[in-house]
């Protein structure tokens, strides 16, 4: 309960450091209209809620994350299970992983656009994809750290194929998975932005290009402290689950 | 209430038990002449490793038979084959030359009528509880919940650790995870037990109280243990048998000293230093061969 505390304060005076140093840094260093101090943009940023408009461009980037997470994470657990599990399974997919691992989701917007326009596919396309190789690596490496003795334990309690992978595999297999998606998240942050800067209708990524078309300083600065604190409350929420599935038998995650 | 009693007869498989004085007077035969009393047969086992290196002989021409109720110590010097031999009889690995039976039948694989008891605490389930690690057994049986709630409950107090039930294994002590181990394989009932080296890595305290209570429990239960060590001591005070192998690499077994004293066992008797005097100078001869 204190620990919680201490890391509540902490995070909440981390978070006033970095809106002083803005503050200074803009008012006193910077001096320019093109970096605005941290009120404006609030001031701004209220404008932009009352309006509805925030919210909008919000809620677009977040349900492409969310239904692109979701498929990619859908199809990148079982195939990292059964490439963990199997070795003629991983000698087929590692070429398709590892060629695909090293073309980023940011190259795949002209292809995407191409095939599924500037509409809700090609986004949710490109966070699937980005998500899916992230999940597919670290649940195949979650699957080959299981300790051979907790598999050899329920083989000699009379354990088959399957209740071995159901009922051992799997579980120990969880905190990689998790991990794998915490990392996928960041990763879905990032295209969703440049997916957006270049083909969409709304969105954050959208919000960030059309202020930079009228200059429209401030709007630059909400949309940015609007992804920063997003991303941060979701890294958050993967933390939490991690812990809850896992912190119990790994205290170093 | 019910499923409390089955434990209990489950755990004390009373029909099984072979005479104390056959069980002690037990004694090896030659390859091929295995007797009604054996339960597990080695029958000139041996394993070889082949690798790019060139093959590796861990173990050869082993013959050894475990009569039921007995508890046999294999004692050997590190990297004499001792666990090669235990993982070939859990049917971890199949051996390259000779056989193993178990009631007759060969060995294919590993089977719950062989638990084992792991060295390192590697093995138990981290997301389970201690009673859900001991049911984990009754679990894949498909025993329902209440039954095997009971019969947990039951070998958690056989090995001590009473009320300790809802915790993980995290928040367990070295000692009583090795306990939820033993546990975890009695509760499945099995033939034999196979314990590799469990209190190897345990402080000394630890090793003794442990010793004493797996003394204990195996004269409740009556189980059939074949138990692997280093330690001279330990086989003395364990076993009605010690199983004294030669040093690898191709260790094979050297002598079968019977370990005739009562339970439970004063180290500073002096039958047990006599017996401790015999099994030390056959295992001294190993680590300083003329």
């Amino acid at each position: 309960m204190r620990d919680r505390a201490i890391t509540v304060l902490g995070y909440l005076a981390g978070f006033a450091l970095l809106f002083a140093v803005w503050h200074v840094a803009a008012t006193w260093l910077a001096r320019s209209a093109l970096f605005p101090p941290p009120w404006p943009v609030l001031d701004r940023a209220v404008v932009l809620v009352e309006d509805g408009i925030l919210q909008e461009q919000v809620l677009a980037s977040l349900r492409r994350i969310a239904q692109g997470f979701l498929l990619g994470s859908a199809v990148g657990i079982p195939i990292g299970l059964a490439i963990g599990s199997f070795r003629p399974v991983r000698a087929l997919l590692e070429p398709w992983t590892e060629f695909f691992r090293f073309i980023p989701a940011v190259a795949m917007i002209t292809v995407s656009v191409i095939w599924f326009g500037i509409g809700e596919e090609s986004k949710v396309f490109l966070i699937a994809y980005t998500t899916v190789f992230v999940i597919i690596i670290s649940t195949a490496a979650g699957v080959g750290a299981v300790a051979r003795d907790k598999i050899r334990a329920a083989q000699c309690l009379g354990a088959t194929r399957f209740q071995v992978f159901l009922l051992v595999a799997l579980p120990a297999t969880l905190p990689y998975i998790l991990t794998g998606m915490r990392l996928a998240m960041a990763n879905s942050f990032v295209t969703i932005v440049a997916a957006e800067l270049v083909a969409s209708n709304d969105g954050l990524g959208k919000m960030l290009w059309d202020a930079r078309l009228f200059m429209q300083v401030e709007d630059i600065f909400v949309a940015l402290v609007a992804l920063g604190l997003l991303g941060f409350a979701a890294d958050r929420l993967f933390r939490l689950l991690i812990r809850a599935f896992a912190g119990r038998f790994n205290p170093t995650m | 209430m019910g499923g409390q009693a089955r434990a209990i007869r489950a755990a004390d498989p009373g029909a099984r038990i072979v005479p104390l004085a056959r069980r002690l007077h037990t004694r090896t035969r030659a390859a091929g002449g295995a007797g009604a009393l054996a339960l597990v047969v080695l029958d000139d086992v041996g394993k070889t490793y082949r690798g790019r290196g060139g093959a590796y002989e861990a173990v050869r021409g082993v013959s050894l038979d475990l009569a039921e109720g007995e508890f046999v110590c294999l004692l050997g010097t590190s990297g004499c084959g001792k666990t090669t031999v235990l993982n070939m009889v859990a049917g971890f690995e199949a051996p390259t030359a000779g056989r193993i039976l178990l009631d007759g039948a060969p060995v294919r694989g590993p089977g719950a009528e062989r638990g084992v008891v792991f060295q390192g605490h590697d093995s138990l389930y981290d997301w389970l509880t201690a009673l859900d690690n001991i049911a984990f057994g009754l679990r894949l049986r498909g025993l329902p919940k209440r039954e095997r709630r009971a019969r947990a409950g039951h070998f958690l107090r056989l090995v001590g650790l009473d009320g300790q039930g809802a915790k993980h294994p995290a928040e367990l002590s070295g000692g009583m995870k090795q306990r939820i181990q033993i546990a975890r394989a009695l509760a499945a009932d099995p033939r034999i037990l196979l314990m590799d080296e469990p209190f190897g890595a345990l402080d000394a305290m630890t090793r003794a109280t442990l010793q004493a209570e797996l003394s204990r429990i195996w004269a409740e239960t009556r189980k059939t243990v074949l138990f692997i060590t280093h330690d001279i001591e330990e086989a003395v005070a364990l076993s009605t048998r010690v199983a004294v192998m030669t040093r690898g690499p191709g260790g094979t077994l050297k002598a079968l000293i019977p370990v005739d004293l009562p339970y439970p066992r004063d180290r500073t008797s002096d039958g047990f230093m006599a017996v401790f005097r015999q099994v030390h100078a056959l295992i001294h001869a190993e680590i300083h061969p003329q």
